[in-house]
Parts: structure tokens; C-alpha cells; sequence
């Protein structure tokens, strides 16, 4: 547990959590809603502004005390939202050229990294993601245990991290 | 590096699968703990692109049933249509042909008229007593031997009644004087001779001769 401090790295704290309030801001409202990121942006103003005025006592962690202000902020962004208009159209979110080509060139790597698995891992990461099937349910449809499913499943993930991080 | 106790909920959390304590449990959890994050965002990532291509990238996981399809359209693909046809046609009058021609093929034994009923089978030649008005009860009945291991059934009629009746591997039969007792004199008597296969088929049958006697003795 961080311990309040006075000299908390701003700088390190928001690279640390930005990418985890990004992921939980885009969960809530959807990451096709253009808002998101300036959402995200008016958590991390927030998160640093409250640090600098001491307002982390220290009571909890830093990440605990950042998801606080992160759930408060989705909440009045939902409500604000459902006062607007429903069925007013809503643009896009911008992404840019480079932006859209990397992100297709990365999903294009990690498909064709997935069709490269031996059958006995492209048939469980088929039934239990594409399907959405529970661990029970891939196991009797190919009759192995469910044991067996999760070691495949996830020796799967395994081999797909290495190649997204690379 | 040591696996964190929570890190199973991941999927589940990704699906929607949690309740809202289970969520806010493990939504709290990977703000405190990066290794759970990292491999959170990896598997939203890696779900993202099997939503997307999923039916380019597992398209020979789900193809089964295409395969179970192009079987039966590789057998049909064997021929060309007209190949089937001809086949068909072909199949079709070699049926007519067993069915109709190979019964006629069949060799029936031939056949005859006694009395004017249809017998099949050759014909036994009787020795005696063919001659009417005997003098005496016949007491032996003698006919020509037909084939091998055959089995005849003497029968002796009165009128068109049957009288008596035996079956004999020879081709005689003696009466005994209880059979002779049954017939009387100045009556008409027949009798004929059946010859029957091992197997018990009718191979061959005589005609029926008339007999009588005057007296009895």
C-alpha cells in the first residue's frame, strides 16, 4: 500500500494508472462514444489535483483512491448522458490515419497468430470466446474435462501474450 | 511470477458474466494490481480481434459441417449427370432382366395328366398286379425303381377313398393279412405309387391302376 507522501511522482502516476482508467472509462461507456477519452482526461486532471492538495490521506492505496474518483466520474457522465437526447446521432470517434492503420496491422498479427495454433487451442479460444461458451460447457462439447479446457485455454493466451509483446 | 488469486476472474469480468459486487471487487482489484491489468488488457484485446475475424480465423474449426456437406457433393461429383443417368438406366434393366427372364431359366420337372389332374414328375412304371379280376387278394404291390435313395408312398384306394397308405425304401410293399383283411372281393380297388427325393420332393408318380379279386384268400 502507497503510504501518503508528499513527494508522490505525479509524472509516474498518471503513465501508471492512465492506461487502467482509460480501459475502465471505455468499459462503462463504450469505447465507440467519442466522449471517452475526454473523460479520461477530466478523471487524470482530477486525480492529479486532488494529490496535489493532499486529499489521498492514505486511508487506501493510490490505485483504490484513483478508481474512487474514476467510478464517480463515470456515474455523472451516464446521468448527464441520459438527459441528452437518445436517439441524437453521435459522431464517431476521431482516430487517425496512422492510428487506424497500426491498429489493423496489430489485429491482422494477432489473428493470423491465433489461425497458426495447433486445432486442439484454435478449437477452445473458438468455443470460448468467439461462442462465449462457460468452461463447462466447451468441455462437454469436446468431451474433455473442464480442467482441460482452462490449461488450454490458457497455455493459448500464453503463446498470444508472447506475440503481443513483441 | 506468482499468479494472482483473482486473475480468474478476468474472462468472466470481460463477458459481463460478474454480479455488481464480484465487478466492483475486481474493477477495484486491477486499479492496485498491474499484473492482473496487463493480462486483462491482452485478453481484451485478443477478444476484440476473434469478435471481429473470428469467421476467417477459425473458418476450418466451424467448417465440419461444410466437410460433412462436400462429402456427399464429392460423391455426387464422382459421375456427371449424365453419367448418373446412364447408370441409373443401366441399373434399372439389369433389374427387369433378373426378374423378368432369369424364372424362365428355372428347371421345372415335367409335366403330366393322371385322371385329368396335373402331375409333375416323371412317370412310375407299376409291375403288379395291373392285371383286373384277380383270383386272390394281391398280397405283394411292385413297381419299377426310380432314382437313388428314393422313397416311395404306396397308396391303395377304394372308389376314390383312400384305403391304406405306406412309404418304403424298396420298390415292393408286402401286405400283411390285417391290410389284406380291409379289402373284400368284387370290389374295385386302384393303387399308385409316389417316388419322393431324400430332401422329400416328388420326383416321380405312377398312374393309378384299377384292381378286383373274385375271391378271398
Amino acid at each position: 500500500m502507497e503510504k501518503r507522501n508528499k513527494n508522490l511522482d505525479l509524472d509516474v502516476i498518471v503513465a501508471k494508472y492512465r492506461p487502467v482508467v482509460s480501459f475502465r472509462v471505455k468499459k462503462s461507456i463504450g469505447v465507440k462514444t467519442p466522449d471517452w477519452e475526454d473523460v479520461v482526461n477530466e478523471i487524470m486532471i482530477n486525480v492529479v489535483e486532488k494529490l496535489k492538495k493532499d486529499e489521498f490521506r492514505g486511508d487506501s492505496s493510490i490505485g483504490t483512491f484513483i478508481y474512487t474518483i474514476t467510478s464517480r466520474r463515470i456515474i455523472d457522465f451516464i446521468r448527464k448522458k441520459s438527459k441528452v437526447l437518445k436517439h441524437a446521432p453521435e459522431p464517431n470517434p476521431y482516430i487517425s490515419p496512422q492510428e487506424h492503420v497500426e491498429n489493423r496491422e496489430r489485429a491482422q498479427w494477432i489473428a493470423g497468430s491465433i489461425e497458426k495454433l495447433k486445432p486442439k487451442y484454435k478449437e477452445v479460444l473458438y468455443l470460448y470466446y468467439y461462442q462465449e461458451l462457460s468452461r463447462e460447457e466447451v468441455a462437454k462439447k469436446l468431451n474433455i474435462s473442464s480442467r482441460r479446457v482452462s490449461e488450454r485455454v490458457n497455455y493459448a493466451q500464453k503463446l498470444l501474450r508472447k506475440v503481443m509483446k513483441e | 511470477m506468482k499468479k494472482c488469486k483473482l486473475e480468474n476472474l478476468i474472462d468472466d469480468y470481460l463477458f459481463d458474466r460478474l454480479d455488481e459486487t464480484q465487478k466492483e471487487k475486481f474493477e477495484g482489484h486491477y486499479f492496485n494490481c498491474p499484473q492482473c491489468f496487463e493480462k486483462m488488457e491482452q485478453t481484451d484485446e485478443m477478444i476484440a480481434v476473434i469478435k471481429t475475424n473470428g469467421r476467417e480465423i477459425f473458418r476450418d474449426v466451424y467448417a465440419p459441417q461444410k466437410t460433412r456437406r462436400s462429402r456427399l457433393e464429392s460423391v455426387l461429383a464422382f459421375l456427371t449427370p449424365r453419367q448418373w443417368t446412364m447408370a441409373a438406366v443401366s441399373a434399372a434393366l439389369i433389374l427387369v432382366v433378373a426378374i423378368g427372364v432369369i424364372p424362365n431359366f428355372k428347371t421345372t420337372s415335367p409335366e403330366f395328366f393322371i385322371n385329368d389332374d396335373l402331375v409333375r414328375g416323371s412317370s412310375i412304371a407299376l409291375i403288379s398286379p395291373v392285371i383286373d379280376n384277380l383270383d386272390h387278394v394281391p398280397s405283394e404291390f411292385r413297381w419299377q425303381s426310380v432314382g437313388n435313395k428314393t422313397e416311395y408312398k404306396l397308396s391303395i384306394y377304394h372308389q376314390e377313398e383312400l384305403l391304406w397308405t405306406t412309404t418304403t425304401k424298396d420298390n415292393f410293399v408286402t401286405l400283411s393279412e390285417n391290410i389284406k383283411s380291409l379289402m373284400a372281393p368284387s370290389k374295385k380297388y386302384s393303387w399308385q405309387v409316389k417316388a419322393f427325393s431324400p430332401e422329400g420332393t416328388l420326383i416321380a408318380v405312377s398312374s393309378r391302376v384299377q384292381f378286383c379279386f373274385v375271391t378271398s384268400k
